[in-house]
Formats: structure tokens, sequence, C-alpha cells
């Protein structure tokens, strides 16, 4: 039931619902989050492969991290993302880097086959 | 249009932001730029299964370049997909301002064919593997 004022009106409710339709923003707040998670998991990975190129990747999740925050424009911020367009080009660009940066690995790296394998029981 | 007309359309301060047209709703803009981060996670997903191939699965017996043969196009396609997603959202973008029907997405053909051109290369790999 919608609360309603003394004189009648519905009553003016500040919820996050109200300064943020559809909750648009905090879903594309945490889809930055996410997507800086990706960028970290990926470092991980490569940080066992190679320490150097993992550590590159691994110092661009918190500025992709940064970047979402960017977008959010303040806690109180209404309006639209900050030089959205610019945003996503740098995210394009640290994802082709990242590519060509794993090609590498794959191509030049030393490979450590069988990782995945389970170690063979020890004998008696 | 000419060659660097067609460059500075994809530019994003000409794609987005001062272009032709009005404002959309804020949340179709936020729509769009979550749809932009999904397919960037996506690809980020294909660059770090195509480096696990390479580096984590033991060698096919057989087949020396097989590791390399799945995990290379992964990774190449996972910078390829990144640069189509851009390029959606500027399309998506321009055609939210202008107030026209959103142009048809070829993500979704690139990532079905990826992932069933992998799924043959696999099974060749496979099976020549099996064979020897």
């Amino acid at each position: 039931m919608t609360p309603v004022t003394p004189a009648g009106g519905p009553a003016r409710d500040d919820g996050p619902e109200e300064t943020d339709p559809g909750l648009a923003r905090a879903r594309t707040s945490l889809s930055w989050t996410r997507t800086a998670i990706s960028f970290a998991a990926l470092g991980g990975v490569v940080l066992k492969v190679n320490v150097i190129t993992g550590a590159i990747i691994l110092a661009v999740a918190p500025l992709v991290w940064q970047l979402g925050r960017l977008s959010r424009g303040g806690p109180r911020s209404t309006g639209l993302p900050v030089a959205g367009g610019r945003r996503l080009l740098l995210i394009t660009v640290c994802i082709v880097g990242v590519s060509l940066l794993c090609l590498l690995v794959a191509l030049l790296g030393h490979a450590d086959p069988g990782a995945l394998r389970q170690p063979a029981p020890r004998g008696p | 249009m000419s060659r660097s007309g067609r460059f500075a359309a994809w530019w994003p301060g000409r794609a987005a932001e001062h272009e032709d047209g009005t404002e959309p709703d804020p949340r179709f803009t936020f729509a769009n730029e979550r749809t932009f981060l999904a397919w960037s996670r996506t690809a980020l997903a294909l660059v770090v299964a195509g480096l696990g191939i390479v580096q984590l699965l033991p060698p096919f017996p057989g087949v020396p370049a097989g590791r390399h043969l799945l995990g290379v196009p992964l990774i190449v396609l996972g910078a390829v997909l990144a640069v189509v997603a851009y390029a959606e959202w500027v399309r998506n973008q321009r055609a939210l301002r202008r107030g026209e029907p959103l142009p048809r997405s070829i993500m979704p053909w690139i990532l079905a064919g990826t992932i069933a051109g992998m799924a043959i290369i696999s099974a060749i790999v496979l099976l020549i593997s099996a064979l020897r």
C-alpha cells in the first residue's frame, strides 16, 4: 500500500528506488566491480605462469574499479555517467593489451603441463 | 562517409556524448553499459581459458601443437570480442540517442561460432590423439 501524507498526496519516499529508478546505477556499479574482480582473477592465474605479466594485469584491476567509481559520480549523484565513452574505450584497450600479453606468455612462456593432473599415488 | 569520418564516428566523444539526438533515459544508458561490461568479462574468460589450455593442460599424445591449436584462437577471440563489444556499445548508444530501433547484435553469432568451432577442433584433436 502506498503511504500517504496528511494532505492526501503520496508521501515522498527517498529510498534507493526513488533516487535510482530500477537501481540501474547500483547494478552498473556492481557490474564494474565484477569486471575488476575478473581482471584480478586473470592476473592471479597469469601470476602463476609469469610473475611480471601477472603483476601488470593485477595492477589493472584497481584501475578498473576506480573507473567504476567514476561512473557513480558520488553517492548522491543522479546524473549520467561521467565521460562514459572514454572509460569504456579504456577498458577495451586494457582487454586487448591483456590479450596480447597472454598471447606472448602462451607462445613464449614456460608451460607447466600436467599442473591439473592429480599426483600419482606413492608406492608402499 | 570518408575513412577519417568513419574512424571519428567510433571515437567516444563523437559516438555518444556530443552527437545529435536527445539524451536517452539513464536506465537505458546504464543497461547498455552493463551489457558492454558483461561482454568484456566474457572476453576475459576466453583469454583465461586459452591461457589455461596452453599452460596447464597435459600435452596431447601425437598432437604436439594441440594445446596451442586450442588455446591461441581463444586468446585472440577474447581481444576481438572486446573490440566488437565496444563497437556495439557505440552503435546502441547512437540508436538510443536518435530514438531509432536498436541494431542487431553480431556478438551472439561470434560467441556461438567460437564455441562450435572450438568444440569441433577439440573433438578432432582428441580423436587424433586417441588413435595414435
